[in-house]
């Protein structure tokens, strides 16, 4: 009852009926308003509601050494499941940060997706959640990925049961999946489940998804890519996931290089990009880095695709 | 931001403020589609949150925003939808509703059917044949054979199940006009004399069934339309859904080309692969969900890279990301070539085939080299 009366004087005089309004207008023109109403205290006790509503919503401080601590504890790095590619990132993908695969058609990236997922799911005892737009998931190809030899059909149940994989067609069933993945993430944490949380999520192609709204007349496509590339960053930094999500390229005219798709808006967003090209000559795949928070841009590495667990790391 | 807005709600008695939005607003709204005008009225009238319209009754959303009243029926039933999806609570075995475990696609992969090429070692680089619940795009030059192959997997696809088939029936879209009657009859009687023959060997051997089939019957199972714009060619993909769940037993649609339509007269290029992408994944969506095969027919044309001309398939770079499997067809000296470009799971390999007049086979050069040997 002391909220609605609160409103209702502050509406009548300031004309303040949304909270937006409340932020905007000056906080000591209506603390003293309040004390000259007749119930002076309820008034104020409402602006303090206010106050501490706001106060939740808001993300908190944090300086350099709790930064750094949170790094050390807990953002490990994730091995690709490649020797070279580990080497070239020192250490391989990040927890807590967004990786982006660039390439031309049959390059690699689905490969490389696979074998990261697997190597996940095998050597650093996680889950991984594989979302895929164009049926290319193989749970074959997966198994084959797998290195351990001993007991091999108990193992190859054990890795393979933690990976699961959604297929989507559009976007707004992503942001579906990603929302309901965040819920059930933020339960987890208070049923305080450590063994097997998930450590990688994979989105392959999230181009296939934003290409069919980009561009044209309005800015929605625009808008909702932005949307997705934070949310993955929110998921990536607040649950210690590594995030890693393809890309394919589109040639520009005039010299004919190749560049990655979806244009200038989502080259800024993830965190380390990398472009694979592949020789079809003799299936030598080149890994180079166009992107990265700590490393210089132009470094490469040449790997081969695995046909079985052969090379393992 | 808090949801809880607006002395409307005050004045007609709506005391108590709708439960806080799990998600930021910023895109609740812009999670449903709508239209740009429906959303802008919602926001100002203060529906900011998905719970904040979930929460009120169609009528009261009617008159609030000032739309209709089927509109705010549909609005209603999207945010319930969404937000019925997202509040999951403790599945053991998937994070969110709808993922599946790779073990169960595991034992799920390997129980899954092929369609035959009648070529056998076209076969086996495709590890048994198309894959259903893929889309499998096959280019080449004009002349390598590509009708021949989409004709040969029509009638494939209707090999009942005691032979090794799928039984089912195919659709064919055709954009060029090179469907041709008479040669998908010849290539049919061919099937079903194999067919024949077959059961005789097995009679010799074991008790099997009689072939049913007759070449008329193989006609009447391949479901033929003709497109000749691209507006049809979206239209009929739109439509494809509806006549599918109506027609249980398709198991393949074969377009021939795929590409005919997009590449003269189409000014806004833009357009074009935005229209193209929304085609691939409806045609990835069929796929998945009557688990069929996709073959699309595409044609060549030549790229200007690292200084010289190459062929590639038409359609540019974004559209070679949007199907799942791409086999090439080109000419080596005098015989045709298959060539495996790009698939998760099978290795690069490639092997040669020809074109009889009983459809699809193995080349003969491969029994040359068994003499030699």
């Amino acid at each position: 009852m002391g909220f609605q009366q609160v409103l209702f004087s502050f509406n009548l005089v300031f004309s303040i009926r949304f909270f937006e309004d409340f932020l905007l207008h000056d906080l000591y023109e209506l603390a003293a308003f309040a004390e000259r109403q007749a119930n002076a205290d309820r008034l104020k006790e409402g602006i303090t509601v206010m106050l501490s509503l706001v106060e939740v919503k808001c993300r908190p401080w944090l300086n350099g050494m709790e930064l750094l601590e949170d790094l050390q504890r807990n953002k490990h790095t994730l091995s690709s499941g490649d020797k070279g590619t580990d080497s070239l990132l020192q250490g391989g993908l990040r927890e807590g940060q967004l990786t982006e695969l660039v390439g031309p058609s049959s390059s690699g990236k689905t490969q490389f997706c696979m074998q990261a997922a697997a190597s996940v799911a095998e050597k650093q005892d996680g889950s991984v959640f594989y979302i895929d737009t164009g049926n290319s998931f193989s749970a074959r190809r997966i198994a084959q990925f797998i290195c351990g030899s001993s007991d091999a059909a108990a193992l190859r149940k054990r890795v393979l049961s933690r990976i699961s994989c959604h297929t989507v067609y559009d976007i707004y069933t992503v942001f579906d999946t990603l929302q309901g993945l965040e819920v059930a993430l933020k339960s987890q944490v208070k049923m305080n489940v450590n063994e097997c949380r998930l450590r990688l999520l994979v989105v392959d192609s999230v181009s296939s998804l934003i290409t069919p709204i980009l561009g044209g007349s309005g800015s929605q496509g625009r808008a909702l890519m932005v949307a997705l590339g934070y949310l993955l960053k929110k998921l990536a930094h607040e649950h210690n996931i590594a995030v890693l999500v393809t890309n394919h390229t589109v040639g520009t005219g005039e010299n004919g290089k190749t560049k990655p798709a979806l244009g200038e808006t989502w080259k800024s967003i993830p965190h380390v990009r990398l472009m694979l090209s592949r020789d079809h000559r003799n299936n030598n795949c080149t890994i180079s880095i166009l992107k990265h928070t700590s490393m210089p841009s132009g470094q490469t590495v040449r790997t081969m695709t695995r046909k079985d667990n052969q090379q393992c790391v | 931001m808090v949801a809880w807005t607006g002395l409307e709600h005050f004045r007609v008695g709506r005391f108590n403020p709708p439960p806080p939005a799990i998600e930021p607003d910023d895109y609740v709204t812009s999670r449903l589609p709508l239209s740009s005008s429906i959303r802008g009225k919602l926001i100002s009238a203060g529906y900011t949150s998905l719970s904040s319209i979930s929460s009120v009754s169609s009528t009261d959303l009617a008159r609030d925003v000032k739309i209709t009243e089927s509109e705010a029926f549909e609005i209603l039933k999207m945010a319930n939808q969404i937000s019925g999806s997202s509040s999951c609570n403790g599945r053991s075995s998937s994070l969110v509703n709808g993922a599946r475990n790779a073990w169960d696609m595991l034992n799920e992969e390997e129980a899954l059917p092929r369609i035959t090429t009648s070529c056998s070692d076209l076969d086996k680089i495709l590890g048994g044949g198309i894959s259903c619940r893929d889309v499998t795009e096959i280019g080449g030059v004009p002349g390598i054979g590509k009708t021949q192959i989409g004709i040969q997997l029509s009638v494939n696809v209707q090999i009942p199940r005691e032979f090794g088939g799928l039984g089912g029936k195919a659709i064919y879209i055709d954009t060029e006009g090179s469907f041709m009657v008479e040669r998908a009859l010849q290539i049919a009687q061919a099937c079903v004399e194999d067919m024949e023959e077959y059961t005789g060997y097995m009679h010799k051997h074991f008790k099997a069934s009689q072939v049913q089939m007759k070449p008329r019957d193989i006609l009447e199972n391949i479901f033929y339309f003709r497109v000749c714009s691209y507006t049809e060619q979206i239209a009929l993909v739109n439509h494809l859904d509806k006549f599918i769940s109506e027609n249980k037993d398709v198991k393949v649609v074969i377009v021939d080309s795929i590409t005919f339509h997009f590449r003269q007269d189409f000014d806004d290029l833009a357009q074009r692969t935005r229209v193209l992408s929304e085609m691939a994944l409806k045609f990835m969506k069929l796929a998945k969900k009557f688990s069929l095969a996709v073959v699309l027919l595409n044609q060549v044309t030549t790229k200007y890279t690292e200084g010289s001309f190459q062929l590639a398939l038409a359609l540019g770079d974004s559209w070679s990301h949007s199907c799942t499997n791409r086999v090439i067809l080109y000419w080596n000296g005098d015989e045709r070539y298959a060539y495996i470009d790009k698939s998760p799971s099978l290795p690069s390999a490639s092997a040669s085939y020809t074109v009889t007049g009983r459809g699809l086979r193995n080349s003969s050069s491969s029994s040359k080299r068994v003499k030699m040997m």
